[in-house]
């Protein structure tokens, strides 16, 4: 009896969670912009999925029983959409400053993980301007006058397929759903769903640690391509090296660089590029205790295009509890 | 006296002043002091804050727990959810006029669809011995009658939002951290569920809260376990409707809370962030220049071995607001400083003869002063009562364009019938204006949500019936009526009747 309960009480619980879920898909996606508001999402920088270790990359540690973690992530990046003119001699920072705090939520389970990673946009500001045949109007976004603005919200699920923590190497497929949200002429959301598939390795040799990704960004181009921004679905790419050392008993630190870019991939490969190198270090708690992490980042655009910033920095903070696969039951 | 005179009835400033009968006044009289009395009396209702699931509901967290996977008495983290589908009918009625000579905030007399549709994740985290901290995303899609013009506190879904729209919009409803310092006295467990992890507190305890919130998750609460989204539908029963708590166009704030619990003994004040314009989305986050100041005093008694409790509240914001008397000075000086001429923040009125609290914008103070009281009847029903008095000089800046209420009723589960799990419940919901801003409509004025061009002063007041059936253990289906006399605060107007059919589930 108590057995069916327990059964009775899963299918509902899940039955009940589908329907919320199914509500929610119901929904049809915000109506697109219209010509007359231009706008898109100039973020490039996605952060990693909540106790992923890296800014960007993946450690694929994902293991033991159910266990989850919650991250946040603030950010400022100076200079991310800087237009040229259609001659080249004229440029225009569109957007000139973007700070933004991203809160994130994942679930483990084994090899498995889902996440949620919320983005609130805190300040995005350019200059507006006209550039050949363009007027371009840049966003003025503030707490103040967004005062609870989420923009393009990422629902994501991981999967270890190969290799075990602390394996020389280690393989991984993750997804995520981008849900728009946000204003497009804010500059945070494309205005409609996207997905992104992405193939993940990462790897421990002694004291050094290594990440890295592949994948697809589906992001359709529009009719009407705005000046400087997507030019359709875009290759996802980006590795990281690190090396740990031990500071004290409980904590080690982690330095080494990050390199993420996307590149569009319509017909004939030559769209926009954005690639970017982030310095980042970063303290966590080791032992049986949840992992307390705290991460920081300091980037330059490689490559500048829209979401390539002249220079960025980060600092996050990420706490990360995981039962053994058959350890007692603690919350 | 103008007060009286304000909440107890019409005062039909648009025809001769003074017709009021003797028998009139004693009947509007009556009707105060039956509403001041159990406004004083006992009471039960609902806040907008969700509350924990049954122990038999089947929740996400319920399912782990089961399963050994969590511990719902002792938590490092939950998440809670719910969507919400609430449809609302209003067949056409009489109105005398619309939007009289270009005022805008009428009610429309014809039939009319609105609905709401939200999704609410509720996730929390354990930071450290006794931090927590809450996000709390939503996404809704709505459709107002009239957008969401011509009424007061008898809004009759209170899930609507002002500026929303049918395309969905996702924000974070909720963003704070919440630090506990225990004192001593007994353990106080709570019950995991939205918003609070399943933890125990020391009865005599300190907590602080700060961040992004809903000033209705922490001061007006109520015990008897009805949430919001199981209960009646209307505006007028979330909280006092004279209670013009600061917050943007959603309902919510920023800020910080401060609260004492001691036994049975709870004393509260938060300072929160008002909009930047009135009803408006943007926040002003200049919380020493312009706030919203509240303070809440508490005590939980027991008579005849049935809970209750009583509660004091009292309310100062500080805001960039009009004064109807400066508004109307303004206009009788110079009427070319109209409700279509004014160039800062407006409602858009084309009513040139009409003066408009555009011109009567200034650092200006509101306050006010409520009383709350619930008490359980029997183990499942109770009874319950709320009013407010707020000064009625200036506009309307976050909630309600209601200057006094008194809300009063019955809630209820369905134990008797075997079906504990259904909720049913009766109420009535007052409103008055004051004097003054009843003169400012009836010049054709507006303001945030009423203003038809003229008025016959009178008591808005809405009578609420709903029944919610529990189809699952984690699914309602409510059915809701409700009929609204003098819309607007305007006798000339109405009555309305509303039909409602509300689908809520929780996971």
């Amino acid at each position: 009896m108590a057995n069916f309960e327990s059964h009775s009480n899963r299918s509902s619980a899940f039955l009940a969670l589908a329907a919320g879920l199914l509500v929610l898909g119901a929904w049809p996606a915000p109506a697109n912009a219209q010509q007359q508001t231009p706008g898109y999402a100039v973020e490039r920088f996605y952060s990693s999925a909540p106790g992923a270790g890296w800014f960007v990359m993946d450690d694929l540690n994902i293991s033991g029983g159910l266990g989850g973690a919650v991250s946040l992530t603030a950010g400022y990046a100076r200079n991310p959409l800087v237009v040229t003119s259609p001659d080249g001699t004229q440029k225009l920072a569109l957007v000139s400053n973007e700070a933004f705090v991203d809160v994130g939520m994942a679930g483990t389970y084994h090899r498995f993980r889902v996440y949620l990673n919320l983005p609130v946009p805190l300040a995005v500001t350019g200059n507006s301007g006209t550039l050949g045949p363009y007027q371009l109007t840049a966003p003025s976004v503030s707490t103040g006058t967004n005062p609870d603005t989420i923009s393009d919200t990422r629902l994501g699920f991981d999967m270890r397929l190969a290799g075990k923590p602390g394996d020389a190497l280690r393989l991984g497929a993750g997804a995520q759903l981008i849900v728009p949200s946000g204003a497009r002429s804010d500059y945070v959301s494309d205005g409609r769903y996207e997905a992104m598939f992405r193939l993940l390795a990462a790897g421990d040799v002694g004291r050094f640690l290594y990440a890295g990704q592949f994948g697809v960004h589906v992001r359709p181009a529009e009719g009407s391509l705005p000046p400087g921004g997507p030019n359709g679905n875009e290759f996802l790419f980006g590795a990281s090296v690190g090396r740990r050392f031990t500071i004290g008993k409980d904590w080690d630190a982690v330095v080494g660089p990050e390199f993420f870019g996307e590149s569009a991939a319509h017909s004939n490969y030559q769209g926009q590029t954005g690639f970017e190198g982030l310095l980042t270090g970063r303290l966590e708690r080791t032992g049986d205790r949840p992992h307390l992490r705290f991460k920081l980042g300091v980037g330059h655009g490689l490559v500048q295009n829209f979401g390539a910033p002249e220079w960025r920095v980060l600092v996050g903070v990420e706490l990360v509890g995981q039962r053994p696969a058959n350890g007692p039951s603690k919350p | 006296m103008d007060c009286i005179r304000a909440i107890s009835g019409r005062i039909s400033l648009h025809t001769a002043p003074g017709t009021t009968s003797r028998a009139l006044i004693l009947q509007r009289g009556l009707l105060l002091l039956v509403s001041i009395l159990l406004a004083s009396g006992s009471a039960l209702a609902q806040n907008g804050s969700p509350v924990p699931p049954s122990d038999d509901q089947p929740t996400l967290m319920k399912v782990l727990t089961d399963d050994g996977l969590h511990n719902t008495d002792d938590e490092n983290w939950n998440a809670y959810g719910q969507f919400t589908y609430i449809s609302s009918w209003k067949p056409s009625f009489h109105a005398a006029y619309t939007n009289l000579n270009g005022s805008m905030n009428s009610l429309l007399p014809g039939a009319e669809r609105s609905f709401t549709a939200t999704v609410t994740l509720y996730l929390g985290v354990k930071l450290w011995k006794g931090a927590e901290a809450y996000i709390v995303p939503e996404v809704i899609s709505e459709l107002p009658f009239d957008q969401l013009k011509g009424l007061g506190g008898a809004i009759q879904n209170f899930e609507l939002q002002k500026g929303g729209t049918e395309t969905p919009q996702i924000y974070h409803s909720r963003m704070f951290v919440k630090q506990t310092i225990g004192f001593g006295g007994h353990h106080d467990a709570q019950e995991s569920g939205p918003m609070q992890l399943g933890t125990s507190y020391d009865s005599r305890r300190l907590v602080l809260v700060a961040g992004n919130f809903s000033i209705l998750d922490f001061f007006d609460k109520n015990a008897f376990d009805i949430d919001p989204r199981q209960g009646f539908l209307g505006l007028g029963f979330l909280t006092y409707a004279a209670w013009d708590f600061a917050s943007d166009a959603r309902g919510y704030s920023y800020g910080g809370i401060a609260e004492l619990d001691w036994d049975n003994w709870a004393v509260r004040v938060g300072r929160i962030t008002p909009p930047k314009d009135p009803n408006q989305l943007a926040v002003d986050f200049r919380l020493f220049k312009y706030y919203g100041d509240q303070v809440e005093l508490e005590h939980d008694h027991r008579i005849h071995g049935r809970n209750g409790t009583v509660r004091l509240l009292a309310y100062r914001n500080h805001e960039d607001i009009g004064r109807f008397a400066d508004a109307i000075a303004a206009f009788e000086a110079n009427p070319a400083k109209n409700a279509t001429t004014c160039t800062g923040f407006n409602y858009g009125s084309e009513n040139a003869s009409a003066p408009d609290l555009c011109w009567a914008r200034e650092p200006n103070v509101k306050h006010g002063i409520g009383m709350f009281a619930e008490q359980y009847l029997t183990k499942d029903i109770g009874v319950f009562a709320r009013g407010m008095y707020s000064d009625g000089q200036t506009e309307v800046d976050a909630y309600t364009s209601t200057d006094r209420s008194a809300t009063f009723g019955l809630l209820g589960k369905g134990s008797s019938w075997s079906r504990p799990r259904d909720v049913f419940g009766v109420g009535a919901n007052l409103g008055w204006i004051s004097k003054i801003h009843a003169q400012y409509l009836a010049m054709g004025g507006i303001d945030g949500f009423v203003g038809d061009g003229a008025i016959d002063a009178a008591v808005e007041s809405a009578v609420d019936a709903f029944y919610s059936v529990s189809l699952r253990k984690w699914l309602w289906l409510t059915g809701d009526y409700q009929h609204i006399v003098n819309p607007g605060f305007n006798a000339d107007r109405g009555p309305v009747n509303v039909f409602t059919l509300r689908l809520h589930g929780e996971f």
